[in-house]
């Protein structure tokens, strides 16, 4: 009888970072491996996120690292105070089991994981600071639960209507309080050029994602779904200067396949908006699902990419107030977040997003537990059926052994589109 | 000399434990299963009476667990393998302390069992899903990696990068999943290390539904894989106790119990 003592037992921070590398390589070997016409400078992209989620490789160590919870604060504020914006929504299976613990059974598997990462604390960038604003009801609560494990949170007030001047006014005194405080905590002062630098930058890295969006507009479409989603991930905490390069030399790359005809799909491939519930790195579940049933994303309506990059801020106002104005009405006037009292935008958008990019379909996926998706289903389903655009809704969570049921939908729906694109023939 | 039989009869194997009077293992032996449980179960009895020296006459009392158990038709009792585990693990790891947990992986199936101060079983987790996570699980990876499965432990320990999981819960698209990591040139080592973290996984989702307690025994022949080993100890945080012979606990515990059943009778 004998106890195996020649190795030494992980702590439960290496079990958990192996748990999340293993998570991390399982996708990422997907994305280089099981698809055709790969890109090459995608690399950046998928070393980027290996170094991060695999080796826990700091990207911003000389610097203040402001975590963020919801796409509602501005990063130019943070940039233009030096300190680098890094958005705390999690996609880890690992973390959601741990937040599993400290949240009702039936709360979104994105806010459980995100609480599971602060639980566990293994950050390869931990927050200095965590700005958090009021968006849907989990999000809101879930400051108190996070606060326990040592975070220093500011609430942010975050109005949901957003049509009526009383928000808007609202909405613009949070983001000058954000600003207030910012500055203390930074030791810093928000100037104009400060402000309209970061604007400017921020709006730069937009209108390349503008640019790559418009490649998928194409016949022939040289990029997938899923690698845009890698790319607009990456944005949540790369180095705005790296990442800046990395899409400028993947825009370049992607002119030329165009010209030399790449499809990394074919011709009978549906093309698809993809909509709902954010896809957050590793969780490219249903896209994944979409992509590997030989559809395209085409296009998205997610806060975890099109939201982020869509609406720009003016720059060519003299007064920083009018700066702050126009950048707090981005926020809040544009976002098509379903948590908002009246959500139209959304709809137009996703009606807009399906005529420009000629889609063949529409994927709603929705996390169990995420309510405001959840109930604004009925409504898009509708808005869609008139439109004569078909649209499938999916439920999913994070957990990795749900695959089966959720591809034979999503196969048998592209199955349809693509009968449908054979017939048009 | 009187001697105390028990017999387990597993879906990949039989196990046959002798003892003697006073609970001291006398002799044991490991055979394949097959097809006929009774045949074969009778043979290997019978074999290892030879090998021993005994004669038929010394048996004492014979204990039939395991999940052919009703079948063994001679046996005087039959008790099921967790209380035969449970008996089985507590006398084996006299030595390491007290058990209070046991995984026990076998051909088939995997379970938890949670024991009380006194080594009673208080409550015991199978798993509920096919073959995923098993000893045929191992036996089907090392099959398509083209191993033996005894040397899965050994490729374990060298696997350099992270573990590539293999998330299907079924054997059969496990198996997919492994012959398509291997197209795109995996090496062999990470997707082993891959295959036991997996199995790791699910079993400690079942210990934590009998609750972890300080002591936990392994055992089933899917023990005897130190990779195996090392991966729930990680995923455990905990030092893991895996008796020499990790195969026989439960028919080690079968032919205990038949002493005191033995004795029972005898002083009524």
């Amino acid at each position: 009888m004998n106890i195996n003592t020649d190795h030494v037992i992980e702590s439960p921070k290496e079990k958990q970072n192996r748990h999340k590398a293993m998570e991390a390589v399982k996708l990422l070997n997907t994305l280089k491996e099981d698809f055709k016409a790969q890109i090459e400078s995608m690399g950046y992209f998928y070393d980027l996120f290996e170094r991060v989620y695999c080796k826990q490789e700091s990207l911003h160590n000389d610097k203040t690292k402001i975590g963020t919870m919801c796409i509602q604060i501005p990063s130019e504020i943070i940039y233009a105070l030096d300190g680098v914006p890094i958005r705390l929504c999690n996609g880890f299976y690992t973390d959601d089991e741990i937040g599993s613990d400290l949240m009702p059974q039936k709360a979104c598997p994105l806010v459980k994981a995100t609480v599971g990462h602060f639980a566990s604390g293994n950050f390869s960038d931990k927050p200095d600071i965590i700005f958090s604003p009021t968006t849907c009801d989990q999000k809101t609560k879930v400051g108190s639960i996070i606060e326990n494990f040592g975070y220093k949170i500011i609430d942010v007030d975050f109005p949901r209507t957003k049509e009526s001047e009383a928000s808007r006014e609202y909405w613009r005194r949070s983001v000058k309080q954000f600003a207030v405080e910012l500055s203390e905590f930074q030791g810093k002062k928000l100037t104009r050029p400060n402000l309209r630098n970061a604007v400017k930058k921020i709006g730069y890295a937009q209108s390349l994602y503008h640019k790559l969006s418009e490649f998928r507009k194409n016949n022939i479409i040289p990029i997938r779904g899923l690698d845009m989603f890698l790319v607009t991930n990456a944005f949540f905490f790369d180095r705005i200067d790296s990442w800046i390069e990395a899409v400028e030399i993947l825009i370049a790359e992607l002119e030329v396949r165009t010209k030399e005809n790449v499809n990394v799909a074919s011709q009978l491939s549906p093309r698809v908006v993809y909509t709902g519930s954010p896809p957050i790195f590793p969780n490219f579940k249903i896209p994944q699902i979409i992509e590997g049933s030989d559809a395209v994303i085409v296009a998205d309506e997610t806060c975890s990419s099109n939201r982020m990059f869509n609406d720009m801020t003016a720059v060519d106002e003299w007064n920083i107030y009018d700066i702050m104005d126009s950048m707090s009405d981005k926020y809040l006037k544009a976002c098509t977040c379903p948590i908002f009292t009246k959500n139209d935008d959304r709809i137009r958008r996703i009606i807009q997003l399906v005529k420009a990019y000629n889609a063949d379909g529409v994927v709603y996926q929705a996390f169990a537990g995420c309510t405001v998706y959840e109930m604004e289903q009925k409504s898009v389903l509708e808005a869609m059926e008139k439109e004569g655009i078909p649209i499938l809704y999916l439920e999913s969570d994070y957990s990795p052994s749900q695959g089966g049921q959720l591809s034979t939908r999503v196969e048998a729906f592209i199955e349809s589109l693509k009968t449908k694109r054979r017939k048009n023939k | 000399m009187k001697y105390f039989v028990g017999i387990d009869i597993g879906s990949t194997a039989i196990k046959i434990s002798i003892v003697d009077k006073n609970k001291n293992i006398a002799g044991y032996k490991i055979s394949a299963s097959g097809s006929m449980f009774y045949k074969y179960a009778q043979e290997t009895l019978d074999a290892l009476i030879d090998e021993m020296g005994i004669g038929q006459n010394d048996i004492a009392y014979i204990v039939a667990t395991g999940y052919g158990r009703k079948l063994y038709k001679e046996a005087s009792e039959n008790i099921s393998e967790i209380t035969a585990n449970a008996i089985g693990a507590r006398a084996a790891a006299k030595d390491f302390g007290e058990i209070k947990t046991i995984i026990n992986i076998g051909g088939q199936d995997s379970k938890a069992i949670s024991l009380d101060n006194n080594g009673n079983v208080v409550n015991f987790a199978m798993n509920d899903r096919c073959a995923a996570g098993t000893g045929k699980f191992l036996d089907v990876v090392a099959l398509k990696l083209e191993l033996e499965v005894d040397s899965l432990g050994e490729y374990h320990f060298k696997s350099k990068g992270t573990p590539l999981s293999v998330s299907s819960t079924c054997a059969v698209f496990a198996e997919s999943e492994i012959i398509g990591l291997l197209g795109n040139d995996h090496s062999i080592e990470d997707i082993i290390c891959g295959v036991h973290y997996s199995i790791a996984r699910r079993i400690v989702k079942l210990v934590k539904r009998v609750g972890i307690k300080e002591g936990v025994y392994f055992d089933g022949g899917p023990a005897l894989n130190a990779g195996l080993v090392n991966a729930i100890e990680n995923e455990l945080g905990q030092r893991i106790f895996v008796p020499k012979h990790p195969q026989i606990t439960t028919s080690f515990g079968a032919a205990i119990m038949g002493v005191d059943s033995y004795n029972y009778s005898n002083s009524q």
